[in-house]
């Protein structure tokens, strides 16, 4: 898992506080130096998302947040320019869907 | 927007939307990964050694780029002037330096490659189903149809275009790959531009999508013809291509017009 440092070890549990990271700059250069933190690439089938993570499915990089991510959240891709909400999928994972 | 972000996907959608299509954005996203590169490569890179037959694989495919970068060149310039609002109208003037860059460095490898005159040789080599394509592109522009020609140019162009170049980037020599490496970095970008474009002007109209399912029937035949007359001249293997196209049919499927 490369999420990042979590600061809180909660429960992952949806009535418990969300859990929060620090985000490094893992050399993601598509995006201006001030946003870099916030994304990453994806190393592939193999690669686990951290729970802080989600996978754009318009350009497959990895959307970061300082946050754990939870169904409802609204999240941005910013290299390919696309917004993107956190909803459950039916095997139970969660999945970022784009929002137009 | 300050030096420092505590957490970006805090932002407003709008206040989002207006910086990544500033003209800002872009200039501070292509200087990460342009700096120190000269004609699209490294200056250190070296040039491989090429037997005969693989410079001459290599000599058409970049032609068949060159007539892709070419429609997309056009087709960016000519969609600034059919954009709907003014930040559309800036961001597809930052396409249009990409694809302008992207045909200057094609061109440039190709000279590399011992080509003495680019212009004769992409007329030799050219894929006859992408001059098609680069033709009814053209004609969409020109009837100012923006969601057809927005659909033509950044989904299944720029689409064909990204799995084109990140398929031959596993098997192209250094100072190619390095080329390739940073067009695709723009091409995330311009798909998610067209994408992000039509699928808000299609929650406004849903009766367009009937417009671009009869466009992307027209064009879908064009594009799996230009990929495969690409990939064949890449070498790649039937077995590797399942990639080809995945890009664009999820996208036509994420925007409901898949077939």
């Amino acid at each position: 898992m490369s999420g990042g440092e979590p600061l809180l070890e909660d429960e992952i549990r949806e009535d418990r506080p969300r859990q929060r990271f620090v985000l490094d700059d893992q050399g993601f250069d598509e995006v201006p130096k001030k946003y870099r933190r916030f994304y990453r690439r994806w190393r592939g089938p193999e690669d686990t998302l951290g729970p802080n993570e989600a996978l754009c499915p318009v350009c497959r990089i990895v959307v970061r947040s300082t946050r754990e991510l939870r169904p409802g959240d609204r999240v941005y891709c910013m290299a390919c320019m696309t917004r993107l909400e956190i909803v459950r999928s039916d095997a139970g994972h969660l999945e970022a869907h784009v929002v137009y | 927007m300050g030096d420092t972000v505590t957490e970006v996907h805090d932002l407003d959608p709008q206040v989002f939307l207006e910086e990544v299509h500033s003209f800002e954005f872009w200039f501070e996203a292509v200087r990460g990964y342009l700096d120190g590169l000269e004609h699209g490569h490294r200056p250190e890179t070296p040039e491989a050694e090429f037997t005969e037959g693989e410079r001459e694989r290599l000599v058409t495919v970049l032609c068949h780029y060159c007539i892709g970068e070419t429609a997309a060149l056009e087709g960016a310039g000519g969609l600034i002037q059919i954009a709907p609002n003014r930040a559309g109208k800036v961001f597809l003037s930052t396409q249009a330096v990409d694809e302008g860059r992207h045909l200057e460095v094609l061109l440039h490898r190709l000279r590399e490659l011992g080509v003495a005159e680019p212009e004769a040789e992409i007329e030799r080599r050219g894929s006859r189903s992408l001059l098609e394509f680069k033709r009814r592109l053209g004609e969409l522009v020109r009837s100012r149809d923006w969601v057809a020609a927005i659909f033509a140019q950044n989904v299944v162009l720029e689409s064909m275009e990204f799995a084109s170049f990140h398929i031959h980037m596993q098997r192209a020599d250094p100072r190619t790959k390095e080329m390739l490496a940073a067009i695709v970095k723009d091409e995330r970008r311009h798909i998610g531009f067209g994408e992000n474009e039509l699928g808000r002007r299609l929650k406004e109209a849903p009766y367009a999508r009937e417009r671009l399912r009869a466009v992307r029937d027209e064009l879908d035949g064009l594009v799996m013809r230009s990929f495969e007359e690409t990939m064949d001249a890449i070498g790649t293997p039937r077995s590797e291509r399942s990639e080809l196209g995945r890009q664009y049919h999820s996208a036509v499927e994420r925007l409901g017009f898949a077939r």
